[in-house]
């Protein structure tokens, strides 16, 4: 009798309300799961490069700056980069001259961490978005031809004649079995795509240590993967003839002209 | 009735006619997109979301044993730059343009498809004896373009690598 009585009271009025709510609980939480789950099997996270996308809007926020207060601004970056845009640390990128886009999609990396610098990353975070245009308009708008009154160090190495020629093979005319596209058919001074860094005055240690990093994909920033393609391709004695052959100033005339005939 | 008159504006009709009749290889592909709808992807942010994401180009396999293969054509390379397919089974192709137009073709078969920015082209495709292709671009894109070439290993189907669903094919990965 007890017993029913406690039976009937677990169905009764008074514990409907836990009842229910465990249930609805249950169901929720399984449902999630279910959902969670679904997700993770059928989108994998995407892999993104980078957030930058050269939409018409990007490009005039990049492109837009004003020159004279990036002069300003760029006071600070003078001791790695160079007062005159040209470093004096072999393995820090030359600025000078640079086109407006490159700069701001490395700086938006930076920041955004998808391209990963210790030293880069808190410079990056603390420009706004004005001050990031403003200095890039600046290192745009440095000469890169030599002055004989400026104390650049570039350039900091001189070619091997027999790397320079394999280099010069590759940066103009590419290896069409391996189906390697030339240097300069994006690099300059042949042709540029945009947001492609010119690489005609850059210093050798740099450009070999991004080829590397490229390869290794220890950097992962460029869009659609083309330069970690490229450089998988590449032997690591290729990679060393390239960084040497723009190193050592050659690229500042158009590679077909030292090409062996 | 004014006959000549008649006899002009017949003409007239005919020869308009002629026009796209004679031409008509041109226009039934993007007419037949334009029906099909659907096929729009923005080629400046392929790399952003949507089909063409990195971790997503490659070799995908059916349950059906199928496979389909999604690339990237952007000056100067074709994305993935060595595609894996085994032999014998169907290949549905999905390619985009990131920027110019592009053709990619198989040396040694007839296939050639027609890689167009914002548009996604599809083809069917097999290959039924192991091999190696080249697929060189056929349509001038650009200064790179003679070096614009990738490769295609098609393998027997027992040594093509079972790939998990989120998982995709290359020769890289081989």
């Amino acid at each position: 009798m007890q017993r029913n009585n406690r039976f009937s009271s677990v169905l009764g009025r008074s514990a409907w309300p836990p009842a229910l709510l465990t249930l609805s609980l249950a169901l929720i939480a399984g449902l999630t799961a279910s959902s969670l789950n679904l997700q993770a099997r059928d989108n994998p996270p995407d892999r993104i490069p980078s957030y930058v996308a050269w939409t018409p809007e990007t490009i005039a926020a990049a492109s837009g700056g004003d020159a004279f207060r990036g002069m300003l601004l760029a006071k600070r970056c003078d001791h790695c980069h160079g007062a005159e845009g040209f470093s004096p640390i072999a393995s820090t990128p030359n600025l000078a001259g640079m086109d407006k886009l490159a700069t701001w999609k490395q700086l938006e990396d930076f920041r955004t961490r998808k391209r990963l610098s210790r030293v880069m990353e808190p410079i990056a975070t603390s420009l706004s978005s004005r001050d990031v245009a403003d200095v890039v308009a600046y290192y745009a708008a440095l000469p890169v031809l030599p002055d004989p009154q400026d104390n650049r160090t570039f350039p900091q190495s001189q070619a091997d004649p027999g790397h320079a020629a394999i280099a010069s093979r590759l940066i103009s005319f590419g290896d069409g079995e391996r189906g390697i596209p030339p240097c300069q058919a994006c690099h300059g001074p042949v042709a540029y795509r945009t947001g492609v860094p010119s690489l005609a005055t850059q210093n050798a240690a740099y450009v070999l240590n991004q080829l590397e990093a490229f390869a290794n994909r220890a950097r992962t920033n460029d869009i659609n993967m083309p330069m970690r393609t490229i450089t998988a391709l590449l032997t690591e004695g290729e990679r060393q003839a390239i960084a040497d052959y723009y190193g050592s100033g050659l690229g500042l005339q158009p590679a077909s002209s030292t090409a062996p005939k | 009735m004014n006959w000549p008159k008649l006899r002009t504006f017949l003409l007239t009709v005919l020869v308009l006619c002629l026009i796209p009749a004679t031409r008509y290889y041109q226009i039934d592909v993007p007419l037949l997109r334009f029906l099909r709808g659907s096929h729009h992807v923005d080629p400046l942010s392929l790399h952003l979301s949507g089909e063409f994401v990195e971790n997503n180009l490659g070799t995908e396999q059916e349950p059906d044993g199928s496979v389909i293969v999604r690339m990237i054509a952007q000056q100067y390379l074709f994305i993935p730059h060595c595609v894996l397919v085994p032999a014998g089974v169907a290949v549905h192709l999905r390619i985009t343009s990131a920027d110019a137009v592009h053709s990619l073709t198989f040396n040694g078969t007839d296939y050639a498809v027609k890689v167009l920015p914002g548009t996604i082209s599809e083809a069917q495709l097999q290959f039924p004896r192991p091999g190696e292709y080249k697929m060189p671009c056929r349509e001038f894109c650009g200064a790179g373009h003679y070096a614009m070439r990738s490769e295609l290993k098609v393998v027997p189907r027992d040594q093509f690598p079972a790939l998990r669903p989120e998982e995709r094919g290359n020769c890289a990965a081989q």
